[in-house]
């Protein structure tokens, strides 16, 4: 099956999900405590990160959707953003790179 | 026919708001102190039984995470195990989140402000200056709209109805027709007579410039609030991107080319975070 990447504040993270990316937490400058991507999470390490002041976690899930539901959800993402963007000059630079960048993320 | 009002008027309107709270310049002054001691912002954290029980309660919920069985009821202890960053942070969030509270804005207006801070935080980490100026000029960009609710609320809504009416017209001139003046030039009196920062007066004057000033925390505000709008964060329907300033993005290092996904993320999932933590 399919995985997709989902950027979750720290309560909403259970044990047992999987990590998308590694996830490092910093004090004053010096990284204290990390996890490399692809580790389950146990109820040791969120007590772990909740102690060290953690914020959030990217979670690699599986994505039960078919090719359709996915592309028609990304075409809804799209669709808002082109609302959002209406106001924009998208020949410019900067605002068709944000653009992309966006719906590149939501087509995680 | 718009109002006219005096720059003065402005200013003394401004009482019909909540009192701004001081800790908040008090703050910002101990970041600008190499001589500011962990004394001095635990003295200005017990001054507000509200911040005090917020920072107590977070410092428990560390303390309980660690299973260190204790109940943390000191300041000293509770700023030891939470981190004076994330305390500043705290105390800046928590009374600003009063303050929007008090002057009675809608959830919209707060998350919106809270995403524009969390976006700021994060552009201001790539471009290397303060996060707590960063994070202050996002939750109070839009200052100018909260006293335009407050003390004109009719006019106020005549702006929103101009702008549904006419979807092409732009917030500053809908705000100019009814009011005379637009929110980020009010923004700018009103943080002016706060005695805030001129940095933190820059950000919120400017944050809608198409060309604002070459000053990183102007950028990172400007940049910030494009992202909050772009990434949908507070989920209104009129969030709308109209300029990004190029050279905003480059004085902050951005590259719209690289791969964003781990900072979009991380600016959403902090900012739904931070509105519970501050709320």
């Amino acid at each position: 099956m399919r995985q997709h990447l989902r950027y979750l504040p720290l309560p909403e993270v259970v044990e047992g999900m999987v990590l998308g990316a590694p996830l490092a937490i910093a004090e004053h400058g010096v990284t204290n405590f990390t996890l490399p991507a692809g580790h389950v999470l146990t109820d040791s390490n969120l007590r772990q990160i909740a102690l060290r002041h953690g914020e959030f976690a990217c979670i690699a899930e599986d994505d039960p959707r078919s090719d359709e539901a996915r592309e028609a959800e990304r075409a809804h993402h799209q669709s808002r953003l082109d609302t959002i963007f209406s106001r924009a000059d998208r020949s410019k630079p900067a605002i068709a790179g944000l653009y992309a960048a966006v719906l590149a993320y939501r087509s995680l | 026919m718009p109002l006219h009002l005096s720059e003065s008027e402005i200013v003394d309107r401004a009482a019909l708001l909540p009192a701004f709270p001081s800790v908040v310049n008090d703050i910002l002054q101990t970041l600008d102190d190499d001589n500011a001691t962990l004394g001095a912002l635990i003295h200005l954290v017990e001054r507000d039984p509200v911040i005090t029980a917020r920072v107590l309660s977070i410092a428990n919920a560390a303390a309980m995470a660690g299973r260190t069985q204790r109940d943390v009821r000191d300041m000293q202890v509770a700023v030891s195990l939470i981190g004076l960053s994330k305390v500043r942070e705290t105390v800046l969030g928590v009374s600003l989140a009063n303050f929007s509270s008090e002057s009675r804005m809608g959830r919209h207006f707060w998350e919106h402000s809270v995403a524009v801070g969390v976006a700021a935080q994060e552009l201001a980490r790539l471009g290397r200056i303060s996060t707590d100026y960063a994070l202050v000029c996002g939750l109070l960009h839009d200052i100018g709209q909260l006293w335009m609710a407050r003390c004109y609320p009719l006019e106020f809504q005549m702006v929103r109805l101009s702008l549904s009416l006419e979807p092409t017209l732009d917030i500053l001139e809908a705000e100019r027709k009814h009011f005379g003046i637009d929110h980020c030039a009010i923004g700018r009196l009103l943080a002016t007579a706060w005695r805030l920062p001129t940095s933190v007066v820059a950000a919120i004057q400017h944050h809608h410039d198409a060309h604002p000033p070459a000053d990183k925390l102007v950028a990172a505000t400007h940049v910030g609030e494009v992202l909050a709008n772009a990434l949908d964060l507070s989920r209104q329907d009129e969030a709308r991107v109209v300029n990004l300033s190029e050279s905003a993005c480059d004085l902050l290092g951005i590259d719209w080319n690289d791969d964003l996904n781990y900072l979009f993320g991380k600016i959403e999932a902090r900012a739904r975070y931070l509105a519970r933590i501050f709320s």
